[in-house]
């Protein structure tokens, strides 16, 4: 299905580019020469590509995992990126503020702060559902505001300004930073180019670590089992002794340190400052397509993040070399998400009209995406 | 469903493995008598009617002047800067221009990672993370005498106060500044002292929104300026200062518009204080072309027509036009010198 929904986008994509006058096949070359160094016709350094990809796929599995843990509880993460935002600013502000302390006790302090704080903005959500029945929906997108304006506010004019006129932080100190794979050495040439400009760092082992912590706790520990049970069915879950109030917070606490855990990595392993970049950041949206796109599964995650990556890393090249606008590339991530959303692929292949089912038939490891339409919008009464 | 996806990872690797093992044997080209010219511009786009739109119409009008190849990267986010200066150099282009002081930072690490190729930044510098300008031997800053452009339309502004042609004629005008800084003050030093040398009688609020982006702040410190009498209101302060444009309107006072020609931002612009990206873009590349790269700065004023004004949506007098091609004259020829520190 996932497959489908993406051999569903690049068809109508290649249509979309002859339809406007451009060649499809030079379109998608340029998209595979620029997400994995391969088919390259314009002296593209391969290795270059792919440590790009890599590092715009790094931030998509740990937040995508923060989607789809909430989604297995029946819940809709879409705060993945004001968790993000969370985290990056408590790593910035500690990895500043104690930039003289040693990487031993400094990086731990930023990546676990940066998780606290994430889980400390998704938990507001978890606690306001658990309580008083506020949708996680609403609320997490209106935390993303939050977050994304008090960056704003701490930057210019904020506490974390660099100086005035500027829009962005001090760069944190040097312990607090995540070493790149290759040695940042502008005069050491590795695969033909100078070893710096390859920025692949120690964060994508964290993140890799995350997917399998993720998939270890959902399917290993009993609490994994109350998350599947709550998202399954409420009622049966309590019926079963199961504190759904409990599980929900507990999983938002959980997702959001994910989130966090993202936005920490990012600094500590690629910007080194928060910056006016991250006004504009779309890592914890392309986390719910990724979320979706890997059926919530740890595996299913970690390869769709490289395909996003890999379309992210993949668009300028193309841009460049084939002269069709990166913009394709959003394109196609719409389409992937829209094929998914629609379940064109297993209308066709059922031979059935469009839309005949009322409810989609999701498969059977992805829960209710339905945690929108469920009743999980009233607050669960708790058995006591 | 499992061995779909096995399949999937399997194939992925091995590209992986491969793109990896060949990495080796490409590496930068060698410059041809067609020079290679990359323009990466910032997340406003190649359609933001400033910046990034004027250096590629000087990009363009040098691919018909000169034998070159450009290229363009629109960065989608901030997190593109990097790669996308990266590739440029990567493929032995012989300049790579990043445009606006947002990229500083990326030109500053990409430029010590390539020290053969060439970079141009518009507005800025190549710095370290602290914003440090690192001076790298392979770096031009192209900045602007704002002053210039500042002067041309304070010039405006005063002659109007002076000979009744203004909204209110209580002899007061308003510039609303972004944030005091060096690029800000520079144009409202040139207008303070170009309309006060007008009409001496003259009073030239300036007030400051500390903010770039939100235009209703802007709208408060035109608002009060205007309260206070002023009826002709500079703007300094980018996408802030729509707001400035907006409350001239309303309250059927003039504006004038700042770096771009915003003649179609609101109706009370009757002028805006141009910093001519196009020329300094264009200028970058003929030096490139022509063998003549310095590091360091180059700085597009009056005198090399990389700063001037733009008259919009009044027509000015006859004299008022004497005046200012009298004044347009004296700075171009250094006999007139706009002070680059507010009077």
């Amino acid at each position: 299905m996932p497959l489908g929904s993406v051999l569903f986008a690049f068809a109508v994509g290649a249509i979309i580019c002859a339809v406007t006058g451009a060649n499809p096949i030079d379109a998608y070359s340029g998209l595979i020469c620029g997400g994995f160094g391969i088919a390259c016709t314009q002296g593209e350094n391969p290795a270059l590509q792919v440590s790009n990809t890599i590092v715009f796929l790094t931030p998509l599995i740990t937040t995508g995992v923060a989607v789809a843990l909430p989604f297995r509880a029946g819940l809709f993460n879409i705060g993945a990126e004001g968790q993000l935002l969370a985290g990056s600013v408590a790593c910035t502000a500690i990895g500043v503020k104690f930039g003289n302390l040693p990487s031993p006790i400094l990086l731990p302090m930023v990546l676990l702060g940066g998780m606290a704080a994430g889980a400390l903005w998704a938990g507001i959500a978890g606690v306001l559902k658990a309580t008083v029945g506020a949708h996680e929906v609403v609320t997490t997108i209106m935390l993303n505001y939050v977050a994304q304006w008090l960056v704003r506010f701490l930057i210019i004019g904020g506490p974390l300004q660099l100086g005035p006129g500027t829009s962005k932080s001090l760069p944190i100190g040097e312990g607090a930073r995540l070493a790149t794979i290759l040695p940042a050495d502008n005069s050491l040439i590795i695969f033909g180019l100078p070893a710096s400009v390859f920025r692949v760092h120690t964060g994508l082992l964290i993140a890799l670590a995350a997917a399998a912590a993720f998939a270890f706790l959902l399917w290993r520990t009993s609490f994994g089992y109350e998350i599947r049970a709550v998202g399954q069915s409420q009622k049966a879950a309590r019926y079963a002794g199961v504190s759904v109030r409990r599980t929900i917070i507990l999983t938002m606490l959980i997702a959001g340190a994910f989130s966090g855990l993202a936005g920490a990595v990012q600094i500590a392993g690629v910007d080194h400052n928060l910056t006016d970049k991250y006004f504009s950041d779309t890592t914890g949206f392309d986390a719910i397509a990724v979320a979706l796109l890997g059926l919530g599964s740890a595996v299913g995650i970690v390869l769709a993040s490289l395909l996003f990556g890999a379309l992210h890393s993949g668009g300028a090249i193309m841009q460049s070399d084939a002269g069709i606008s990166s913009n394709l590339v959003l394109v196609l991530q719409a389409l992937i998400l829209f094929s998914i959303a629609a379940n064109f692929v297993g209308a066709i292949r059922r031979g059935l009209p469009f839309g005949r089912k009322a409810t989609p038939d999701l498969p059977p490891e992805l829960p209710p995406a339905a945690g929108l339409m469920s009743d999980a919008t009233a607050p669960p009464p708790e058995s006591s | 469903m499992g061995h779909k996806r096995l399949r999937f990872l399997g194939v992925v690797a091995a590209a992986m493995v491969f793109a990896l093992a060949c990495g080796g044997t490409t590496g930068g080209g060698t410059p041809t008598k067609t020079y290679k010219i990359g323009l990466v511009t910032d997340v406003g786009g190649l359609n933001d009617k400033s910046f990034n739109h004027l250096a590629d119409v000087g990009l363009e009008k040098a691919k018909t002047d000169f034998k070159i190849q450009g290229d363009v990267k629109e960065s989608k986010s901030g997190d593109e800067y990097v790669p996308n200066l990266t590739d440029f150099a990567t493929k032995g282009y012989d300049l790579v221009i990043g445009v606006g002081f947002l990229m500083q930072e990326a030109v500053g690490t990409v430029s010590g990672q390539f020290p053969n190729v060439h970079f141009a930044i518009i507005d800025g510098a190549g710095t370290d993370a602290k914003g440090n300008d690192l001076k790298h031997s392979n770096v031009v800053s192209l900045f602007f005498k704002e002053q210039d452009a500042g002067a041309m339309v304070g010039v405006i502004a005063g002659w109007m106060e002076k000979n009744g042609k203004a909204k209110k004629n209580k002899h007061v005008i308003g510039a609303v500044g972004g944030v005091s800084i060096p690029p800000v003050n520079h144009y409202i030093a040139g207008y303070k002292w170009a309309a006060k040398m007008e009409d001496s009688s003259i009073d030239v609020k300036v007030g400051y929104s500390n903010n770039f982006t939100d235009p209703a702040k802007c709208k408060g410190v035109a608002q009060s300026q205007i309260n206070a009498g002023a009826d002709i209101l500079f703007q300094v302060a980018g996408g802030c200062g729509l707001g400035v444009l907006q409350a001239a309107g309303q309250a059927s006072v003039y504006s004038i518009g700042v770096d771009a020609d915003q003649k179609d931002a609101d109706p009370s612009v009757i002028a805006s204080a141009l910093k001519k990206v196009d020329v300094a873009t264009y200028t970058a590349i003929k030096n490139i072309v022509n063998n003549q790269f310095t590091s360091g700065a180059l700085t597009f004023s009056i005198a090399n027509e990389g700063a001037g004004y733009a008259v919009d949506n009044l027509d000015l007098p006859a004299e008022l036009k004497a005046e200012l091609d009298k004044i347009q004259g004296q700075i171009k020829a250094g006999t007139l010198i706009p002070p680059a520190d507010i009077p």
